[in-house]
């Protein structure tokens, strides 16, 4: 696939993330999305790792698996969280610190 | 080759879309299971083999477990009760096509090229012998024909080996504090 092309499927992919978490109210669907983002930013890394020939864009690629990793065990831990204290998984529920 | 990338490109963009507009979070998290097996066999596609077996060791294996896991722990009554969308869903999504077809337009115009590659030029010194450059020059060679795991290895444990190291406590800092979350009285 040409270079442009890799760059708007990453993109892509980046929109429906960004749609999906402002547009969706249920918390998991929310950090379902972000991980898309993830993912675009991942595809972006290795289209020009391959233009470059540079195998930076490979090693960032695992660090922003670490990261997701990090993401996704502090999100189901707030999941949990919200459940137990407020019993809803509503993004919109959670408000007490809105003034 | 291109009925591949065709077929990739819009099996990823598929499952991206079924995540979005899935009404139950577990179609949502299968969907995603899906696009990322395909970013993995694109990461394959494109020559980077070892990010593509830890994509779909770390991110199919373990973070989409992870995630089902959460969703089955939750009670599903509370997720059902959940309204699926937003009040903002329409102006968002049409915020987002106009900032799609903006930005995509521009970046699909960029020209990419690739940096000029630079040609190393050696100097004999006067008298110098040359055999010791020739087996330098042919392990660099080499280095180059080394398998893709080999040479992420290299960079990971060098030029990156103090960001490695940050990750692993970054790992540490996310598991504290998701088990301080989760926990009964906080």
């Amino acid at each position: 696939m040409s270079m442009p092309l890799l760059i708007l499927l990453g993109f892509t992919l980046f929109c429906l993330g960004l749609f999906g978490v402002m547009a969706r109210r249920n918390f998991i669907v929310v950090l379902l999305s972000v991980e898309l983002i993830f993912a675009a930013a991942g595809v972006n890394f290795i289209a020009f790792s391959e233009l470059t020939g540079n195998l930076t864009g490979q090693v960032f690629t695992i660090f922003l698996i670490a990261v997701a990793a990090g993401e996704a065990a502090i999100g189901l831990g707030l999941l949990i969280a919200m459940v137990r204290l407020k019993n809803t998984a509503n993004v919109d529920d959670i408000r007490e610190l809105k003034g | 080759m291109t009925t591949f990338w065709i077929l990739l490109a819009g099996f990823i963009l598929i499952c991206a879309l079924g995540v979005v507009l899935a009404r139950s979070p577990i179609t949502s998290a299968l969907f995603l299971l899906g696009g990322f097996l395909g970013v993995a066999v694109l990461y394959l596609a494109l020559n980077a083999e070892f990010v593509a077996a830890v994509q779909v060791l770390v991110y199919a294996g373990g973070i989409m477990v992870l995630y089902l896991f959460g969703i089955m722990v939750v009670d599903s009554e509370v997720l059902r009760l959940t309204r699926q969308v937003h009040w903002q869903a329409w102006p968002v999504f049409f915020l987002v096509l106009a900032f799609f077809l903006w930005m995509g337009h521009e970046l699909y115009h960029q020209e990419y090229e690739p940096p000029p590659k630079a040609v190393p030029v050696y100097v004999l010194q006067e008298g110098e012998d040359s055999t010791a450059l020739e087996a330098k020059l042919a392990k660099e060679a080499a280095e180059r024909q080394a398998p893709n795991p080999t040479r992420v290895a290299r960079v990971l444990f060098s030029d990156f080996l103090y960001p490695f190291e940050g990750a692993s406590v970054l790992l540490l800092v996310a598991v504290l504090g998701a088990i301080f979350l989760a926990k009964k009285e906080v």
